[in-house]
């Protein structure tokens, strides 16, 4: 039992020890001149780098870029193991994108759009070079590749920058769900191009802002004004509401592409204490139903007797507006 | 803003697939093509046709992220109508679409020549050792066989583009029926 359990101890030792020869191993550079000596530099360089500042912080940084790109490089290519269907090593897939974040990559984003649309190309591009180079270590020598060796570049290189299109395009479209917002209310199902991977958004959330910020001016503007006032406001309602409408998106939808696309209509209906002023928001962008859609807010506009005035017929307009916009799919009921 | 990065909202796989799958059709009828009219082996117009298509996509693409921020409101709310709900805002743009594809069949045909000209070239000059001109005769005989070789290449190029589109707009009608019928 005994000398079971020391066999056991043993055995732990002797993996422990393997385990630490194969870090030994990769850690170590077994000759001055390997891949392990350039990722050390590359280290060296980044905590240097930290140290200087100016322009040579940037150069000594810059450098540790390129060590660690080619220590990369020159590890990865050393057992090349493929990406399924292609010649193209995954070696060549991370060398690649250290390169794209090298070449695009900012200080603050690390990773840009740019760093991933060009990803593929480089891989591809990495993938080639040494095919134009004959023989091995340090005899070699640049020389043009077999026509077969040059067939099969040209198709690597093909697909990876139809990919890279595809990543680009993929990028146009979230562009445009930035820039038009409203677009994300609505479904994509009909679509030949894209799927969507979140759920949709309710209502259009500009058209709830418009609205929101539209009901307190135009409140101001009706609120405990004499009533004759108020039914002549109303009759030019199209003209007043439109160039409050016109401040308001302007105002708060500045940064959107889409304010160029969004319409304020007033629809004013008689009822029997007053009138209701209907503010609509008319999308006119594009939209999955072809009769596009619209927001609306509800306003009850009424006349009350004006308590500090002595004659009782300089009535004032009292207005009260829902706190809910209610959204419509379809077009605006016909103007007036 | 467009320089940062955000979760995906939505991504483009059903048109990566339709391209993958038009550029398959394309393919395999050009090589076809190719290897019938150009008597190249069957790997050689294989990898022609490959290149071909591939790189005029790559270039169209190109076109279309050059051209896509230029647009003014209006035609850009009209392709992003297209793009994301399949329709149209304003009817007078499907005529616009027709004259649209001819431009782009004729654009495709005419990257396709200058492509499977530059490859040929390419391909084989490279490689292959220079021939001495002896005679004014050889040279002459030379030019003109090179001529001869370009109307082929072209009839050939036009033949093999016509087919493929031909056939990618039987698959489009087919899927606009089926659309239809649901």
């Amino acid at each position: 039992m005994n000398s079971s359990f020391f066999k056991e101890v043993i055995l732990l030792f002797k993996f422990i020890q393997d385990l630490l020869l194969g870090i030994q191993e990769l850690i170590m550079p077994p000759k001055a001149f390997s891949w392990q000596v350039l990722i050390y530099l590359s280290v060296f360089s980044w905590g240097i780098s930290y140290l200087a500042i100016g322009f040579i912080k940037d150069i000594i940084a810059f450098s540790g870029w390129l060590f660690l790109i080619a220590g990369t490089a020159w590890y990865t290519t050393d057992d090349p193991l493929r990406v399924p269907g292609t010649f193209m090593p995954v070696g060549a897939l991370i060398t690649g994108l250290l390169v794209s974040v090298f070449a695009f990559g900012h200080e603050v984003n690390v990773v840009t759009p740019k760093t991933i649309v060009f990803w593929p190309t480089i891989a591809a591009i990495i993938t080639a070079i040494p095919e134009f180079f004959a023989g091995t270590g340090t005899t070699s020598k640049a020389a043009i590749p077999k026509l077969e060796v040059r067939q099969k570049v040209i198709i690597l290189l093909a697909w990876s920058m139809l990919i890279s299109c595809w990543l680009q395009f993929y990028f146009v479209l979230d562009k445009w769900l930035k820039e038009y917002p409203s677009l994300s209310a609505q479904n994509f199902l009909r679509s030949t191009f894209v799927i969507r991977l979140e759920p949709k958004s309710k209502t259009p959330q500009n058209g709830n802002i418009i609205l929101n910020k539209m009901q307190p001016l135009v409140e101001e503007q009706i609120f405990g004004k004499p009533w004759s006032e108020v039914e002549k406001w109303l009759i030019e309602a199209n003209q007043e509401l439109g160039n409050l409408g016109k401040g308001v998106i302007f105002k708060n939808l500045e940064k959107y592409d889409e304010k160029g696309l969004w319409g304020i209509e007033p629809r004013v209906v008689n009822v029997k204490s007053g009138y209701r002023l209907d503010i609509l928001t008319i999308w006119t962008g594009p939209s999955a139903n072809t009769r596009g859609f619209y927001l609306q807010k509800s306003c009850l506009i009424q006349p009350v007797a004006a308590v500090n005035k002595q004659e009782n017929q300089n009535a004032v307009a009292e207005i009260e507006c829902d706190h809910t916009n209610k959204f419509f799919i379809g077009s605006p009921p016909p103007k007036q | 803003m467009p320089e940062e990065l955000s979760l995906p909202r939505i991504f483009p796989i059903a048109a990566m697939l339709f391209e993958t799958l038009f550029l398959l059709v394309a393919i395999s009828i050009e090589g076809y093509v190719l290897h019938r009219w150009l008597k190249f082996d069957k790997k050689t117009s294989i990898f022609y046709a490959i290149a071909m298509n591939v790189f005029s996509s790559v270039f169209g693409w190109n076109i279309f992220f050059l051209l896509e921020p230029r647009l003014d409101i209006k035609l850009k709310s009209e392709l992003i109508s297209y793009i994301f709900f399949n329709n149209f805002r304003n009817p007078g743009t499907q005529s616009t679409i027709i004259f649209l594809a001819f431009l782009i069949f004729l654009g495709t045909f005419l990257i396709k020549f200058l492509l499977i000209k530059i490859l040929i070239i390419t391909l084989s000059e490279i490689g292959g050792k220079e021939e001495i001109e002896t005679s004014q005769k050889q040279k002459l005989y030379r030019i003109e066989k090179m001529q001869l070789q370009d109307t082929k290449l072209i009839t050939t190029t036009l033949v093999a583009n016509s087919i493929s589109y031909t056939a990618i707009s039987f698959i489009l009608v087919i899927r606009n029926l089926s659309i239809g019928l649901k």
